[in-house]
């Protein structure tokens, strides 16, 4: 089947989302979407899929021109679109869930569902369970069940929205090999996403938007700078490593222990020092999150030491705000939920970031703050603009421009997840900007070229263990994903880091 | 540039539309419920403005009624900025109004002057609130109880505790009356303009104060500012180093302390007793007040003012018309209703654009 | 400020005192507007229906009189008023005399007549201008009105009696004071007398059981709920309750008992149809009659005869059902031709001047209240401190 989009048009108000986008795609394809945040990627799968009408253009299957008016429509079509967030019932077991929404009429046949999703399960080698509830699945395994509800559906061509953001490696590599197996199979797939190495690992195309327009498209073998000139209008360079010299210590962590009966991550030794980036890799769910925020205060460690600067008195049962105190800072992954606070200006929020003087806010002070901090962390956006209107990167900067400015340890969650490249570079860079002067980062991240990318030293989570520190020269892509996996662990006995 | 101020003015030509859209809408479903009743609507309406405004007298029960709806409201604004549903401020007008009833029962035999003795009793009502509002503040901060739920029991608790008074300990001599407790000396009644007048200046001027507090806490101070990025985010607050649940626990106190305040008032100022129904839903009708407004002090007291005019207006209808006077009340819940209905419908029309609210 | 305070308070001090020494307001003439303040719902079948048909019958007999009225008068109905801010309004709609008609106004209605001392005041059931009272307060433009229900209260304690199978009888109070005091206590001796006198019964035999309720009527959460009083009166073995509350509950709970092949029955209380609802089951109804009193009180406004004082009125012993000359009376209801015979016997009797508030007569603690051969003063009377010895239930409120 080949499909057509042609002459694609969406109007927001004075916003151009799609200025007049024509695309073809040849069957067993694996097309490629790419962009930076609000090119107009998922305007347009969004049209393709029903979920919005184009203001003026078409889509045509094999000659024949379409109208989609509802997902309703687009699945009986054959296109299925997976959102970012799987739209799936978390209360739900997951046969329920994969029945759900199916056209068979009142009364389901369970019987049959089931076989049909025993042997679609079977045919790409997914283990879920059908019985299990679909709340306990990781984002992974939640995008399985969803491509598999869509196959069942007969979906033909399948469209995926940054399905790489918020999955592991292992489960990354899992998901390109049914998408890989599904195009040999003839179906075609789109793949929306602002990640180039995803890209050039999946796409046999890819065709790049900028600001509602498409600015070009290429096929296998791509060539990557060309694509980053593409996406963002001008050639842009990934960071290098920090290069300083380890400093005094930070923060050291003696047979730290964290978690709960269901999940104890036992005996971590961990020191960090001045000036130092230490990644923490794991599987979602293997306890680094819970670990990461002992190191902050923000849950109360099970056991163990956790001592701050050079100091030996162990900072266990204090709260975050003696952490701050120390010159400890965290940054969240839920930019909006737990970093920002929607409804307040960027202004607003630098006034909260700093200590107050007197009793009154000092409205000159506070604008001249702003100024500058917009200025420096290069946000786009006014300081009376509300956080919740910047787009995922500023919200990111904003959320770095309100650290205090003498910070001893970052502690970060997946610095950059969700972020264009461009945005990436400028977090890390300010990050680094950190390190020169003496800060040392901690962060976690399930991107795995983040972690080897950026830190000097890597520890890897699994199922409750915990490797020593590992030097990221020693490590590649392959290797720290075998770690997480759980695979190549006799080499530690335990983590014995000091 | 250009384009971002365009869509500021359309938000605000919205809003004031929106405004009047939800206002008017009230108004007509009001009109056509006295209609339905056999009733004229103007005449109903005119019997209220002329039972609010008609004269001197009303006028200042008007102000009488203000008071305490506007210190109920004037407090609401902290909790609300702190993202806290205080329906514990009813109990909270109660306590205020037994503790200053306490106070006043305690000091009236001693030598002090009356003006001091009701410094003290008022004061006094003011812990009274705060007490209160604290332990729905614990409630919800150490033990988890959602604050309205805490509230409504406290709320329970209080009004058993103050007819246990009323009927027990502080019952007139060898009667129990829902009339409640003996009347106070009128050298203890808060000083009215007139003798004839039940307005008394000090309790208005109380109220305005505690406006102007919330106004200024609120849009220009740190705590202000602080208070709201907790009330709207939490976590967030948290992780920007604002120390949580101390910033809650002061706005239940500051609402605490208003609530206790209008209790006091209400003792010794408007029934110079405590009687059973003492704080007179003032509460209820201050929250109502405080989401009309949508939270901001600047409208809260023309709105406050506004409903007590309502409400002593309405006094009118069942005496004239034989309509029952809680056609105020359905006029204040329709304009509420209304008013969140047309916020609803704006921010998911523009809501699209933006994204999130 | 503070001198301003000082001079405000002066100023009220002053206000306050002034109508203590006043006059009488001047005489209203041929045409009054009359403002009626009732506690519960005017058409409540109870206390606040009848003080309203009272002004009914003041419009009927006295002409150039109009009626402006507000009911349920209370904070539970009404939140944030006060009562006196209640009697301005009938006063803005023309009212120059207001009726406070209840118990429960007393303070607010005190501090409406020295606020208004040109408006004429009548503070039903108050002792405010009762000289011998124990309030006495003299306030030049205030008249007290009370039935001498006591007597009424006597018979339906008769008609109890006579009818009762298993010598229990209820009595469902409304708040504890003195007024209702005297009232049950009036009720006891009644049924006392008859069931020594009459069916020459052991008085230790008879069980009278008080139970007070908080308030005139029921207020949900508030009071104690009537209907549930009364079904427990009745599932304990009382097969009369006598209502003192001011609403029927318990004709209704008796009617739905008899329904049920219970035999019990009712007696209502205040307004002379409170029978209507369950005929059956009601043995009589003593009831006021507030027209006769208030038309005369209102006569007095008109031509300038008022002049503050108390009255306690009797009932016209030659017919105590006289619309226009008796203050309190008692229609019979579903009562045995024993029982009927009984009360009308005793009727007779206490036209005949016989009084029960005599000694000996102890209190409920035992303390002696009058001594043999003595006769109760009206102060006695009023002002009964407990319940009498023999009646079960609370004397004061703890």
């Amino acid at each position: 089947m080949t499909i057509e989009l042609r002459n694609i048009s969406k109007h927001f108000g004075a916003l151009k989302a799609n200025d007049s986008i024509s695309l073809a795609i040849p069957p067993g394809c694996i097309q490629g979407i790419l962009g930076e945040n609000g090119a107009g990627k998922s305007t347009l799968m969004k049209i393709f899929s029903g979920f919005l009408r184009p203001d003026s253009g078409e889509i045509v299957f094999d000659g024949k021109p379409l109208t989609i008016h509802s997902p309703d429509d687009a699945i009986r079509l054959g296109i299925g679109m997976l959102h970012q967030d799987p739209l799936d019932f978390p209360p739900f077991r997951v046969i329920d869930d994969f029945i759900l929404g199916s056209p068979g009429g009142l009364v389901p046949d369970r019987r049959k569902a089931l076989a049909d999703f025993n042997s679609l399960s079977a045919r790409f080698g997914f283990s879920l369970s059908p019985e299990a509830r679909v709340a306990s699945l990781t984002v992974g395994e939640r995008q399985q069940l969803e491509i598999l509800r869509l196959l069942w559906l007969g979906a033909k061509v399948l469209i995926l929205d940054e399905p790489t953001t918020g999955i592991s490696q292992t489960q990354k590599e899992k998901l390109f090999a049914t998408l890989k197996a599904l195009a040999d199979q003839g179906m075609t797939v789109f793949f929306v996403s602002h990640k180039l190495e995803d890209v050039e690992a999946l796409c046999s195309r890819a065709a790049v938007l900028r600001q509602g327009v498409l600015v070009g498209s290429m096929e296998k073998p791509f060539d990557m700078a060309a694509l980053v000139r593409m996406m963002f209008g001008k050639e842009v360079e990934l960071a290098a490593k920090s290069s300083m010299a380890p400093g005094k210590k930070v923060l050291t962590v003696k047979t730290g222990s964290v978690g709960s009966i269901r999940l104890r991550i036992k005996d971590v030794n961990l020191q960090v020092r001045a000036g130092e980036v230490i990644g923490i890799a794991g599987m979602e769910g293997s306890g680094q999150d819970l670990f990461l925020r002992a190191c902050g205060g923000l849950v109360e460690p099970a056991g163990g030491q956790f001592c701050l600067d050079e100091s030996e008195t162990p900072m266990n049962g204090k709260t975050y705000h003696e952490y701050m105190r120390q010159g400890v800072a965290y940054l969240p992954a839920a930019r909006l939920e737990k970093g920002l606070v929607p409804g307040l200006s960027l202004a607003e929020h630098f006034t909260l970031s700093v200590k107050p003087k007197g009793v009154f806010i000092d409205k000159k002070a506070a604008a001249a703050l702003s100024e500058e901090r917009i200025a420096a962390f290069n946000i786009k956006g006014w300081p009376d603009s509300p956080v919740e209107s910047l787009s995922g990167g500023n919200q990111q900067r904003a959320l770095l421009s309100l650290l205090p400015e003498k910070a001893a340890l970052i502690l970060v969650e997946h610095p950059t997840r969700g972020l264009d490249i461009e945005s990436t570079i400028y977090i890390w860079g300010k990050l680094k900007e950190r390190c020169a002067a003496g800060t040392a980062i901690l962060f976690m991240s399930s991107d795995l070229d983040e972690i080897l990318r950026y830190s000097d030293k890597v520890l890897v989570f699994f199922a409750g263990r915990v490797t020593p520190l590992i030097a990221s020269e020693s490590l590649n892509v392959q290797k720290l994903g075998e770690l997480i996996g759980g695979v190549g662990w006799d080499a530690f006995q335990g983590n014995s880091n000091a | 540039m250009p384009f971002r101020e365009t869509a500021m003015r359309d938000d605000k030509k919205t809003r004031i539309i929106f405004g009047l859209g939800s206002v008017l809408a009230a108004l007509a479903l009001t009109t056509a419920i006295v209609a339905a009743t056999g009733n004229n609507p103007l005449q109903a309406y005119g019997n209220i403005i002329q039972g609010a405004i008609g004269s001197p007298n009303v006028a200042a029960n008007v102000l009488v009624s203000w008071v305490p709806l506007a210190l109920a409201t004037a407090g609401l604004l902290f909790t609300f900025t702190g993202g806290l549903w205080n329906i514990g401020i009813e109990g909270q007008i109660t306590l205020g109004a037994i503790f200053c009833t306490w106070a006043m029962r305690s000091l009236q035999d001693t030598a002090l002057s009356p003006g001091i003795i009701i410094a003290f009793a008022i004061a006094a009502g003011m812990l009274g609130g705060i007490f209160w509002a604290l332990l729905a503040g614990a409630l919800k901060t150490f033990g988890g109880v959602n604050e309205i739920f805490g509230g409504l029991g406290l709320n329970f608790v209080a009004t058993a505790l103050n007819l246990w008074l009323i009927f027990g300990p502080w019952k007139r001599p060898g009667v129990a009356s829902m009339s409640g407790t003996l009347p106070f000396e009128p050298e203890l009644w808060m000083p009215t303009v007139s003798a004839q007048s039940r307005l008394a200046l000090i309790p208005l001027a109380l109220a305005v104060l505690a406006l102007v507090i919330a106004f200024i806490l609120l849009r220009g101070s740190h705590f202000g500012l602080r208070l709201k990025a907790v009330g709207k985010n939490p976590k967030a607050a948290y992780l920007l180093g604002i120390p949580t649940w101390q910033h809650m626990l002061l706005s239940f106190a500051l609402c605490g302390a208003f609530a206790g305040l209008a209790g006091a008032v209400q003792v010794s100022a408007v029934y110079h007793r405590l009687i059973p129904s003492i704080s007179s839903g003032y509460g209820y009708t201050g929250l109502m007040v405080a989401m009309l407004v949508n939270f901001s002090p600047v409208f809260a007291g023309p709105v406050a003012l506004f409903f007590a005019a309502l409400s002593v207006g309405s006094i009118q209808l069942p005496i004239v018309l034989k309509l029952d006077s809680s056609l105020a009340g359905v006029i204040q819940g329709f304009l509420v209703l209304f008013v969140l209905i047309g916020n609803g419908l704006r921010l998911k029309l523009l809501g699209r654009k933006r994204g999130s609210i | 400020m503070k001198r301003l305070c000082i001079l405000i308070l002066a100023v009220l001090i002053a206000a306050l005192a002034l109508p203590a020494f006043a006059q009488a307001p001047k005489a209203a003439g041929s045409n009054l507007t009359i403002g009626l303040v009732m506690v519960g719902p005017y058409n409540d079948r109870g206390w606040s229906q009848a003080n309203y048909d009272g002004m009914l019958y003041v419009l009927d007999k006295v002409p150039g009189t109009k009626l402006v009225y507000i009911d349920k008068a209370n904070s539970a109905d009404r939140p944030g008023t006060t009562v006196s801010q209640l009697g301005e309004s009938l006063v803005a709609q023309g009212a120059k005399l207001i009726c406070f008609s209840s118990d429960d106004m007393m303070d607010e209605a005190v501090k409406f007549a020295a606020a208004h001392p040109d408006i004429f005041v009548i503070m039903t059931t108050g002792d405010q201008q009762w000289k011998e009272g124990k309030a006495y307060k003299p306030m030049a433009n205030m008249i007290n009105i009370m039935g001498k229900m006591e007597y009424m209260k006597m018979v339906a304690g008769v008609a109890a009696a006579m009818t009762t199978k298993t010598g229990q009888i209820g009595f469902l109070g409304p708040l504890i004071n003195d007024e209702t005091r005297r009232l049950a206590a009036s009720a006891y001796l009644g049924a006392r007398y008859a069931w020594v006198n009459y069916l020459k019964k052991d008085p230790a035999q008879l069980k009278f059981r008080v139970t007070w309720i908080g308030f005139w009527f029921n207020i949900p959460g508030v009071t104690a709920d009537p209907t549930q009083v009364a079904d427990e009166f009745f599932n304990s073995g009382c097969d009369v309750v006598i209502s003192g509350i001011d609403t029927t509950e318990a004709v209704a709970e008796a009617a739905k008992f008899t329904a049920q092949g219970k035999k019990v029955w009712a007696i209502p209380y205040d307004y002379s149809k409170a029978m209507d609802e369950g005929k059956g089951v009601s043995l009589g109804v003593p009831y006021f009659n507030w027209g006769p009193a208030y038309a005369k009180t209102v006569k007095e406004a008109m031509n300038g005869t008022w002049k503050a004082h108390f009255e306690w009125n009797d009932p016209d012993w030659k017919n105590i059902n006289n619309p226009d000359t008796s203050a309190v009376g008692f229609i019979k209801g579903n009562l045995s031709k024993e029982a009927s015979e009984g009360v009308d016997k005793f009727i007779g009797e206490l036209a005949k001047g016989l009084n029960l508030w005599a000694g000996p007569m102890n209190l409920q603690d035992g303390t002696v209240y009058l001594k043999s051969g003595q006769k109760a003063t009206d102060q006695q009377i009023w002002y009964l401190p407990q319940l009498l010895q023999g009646m079960t239930g609370q004397s004061v409120s703890k």
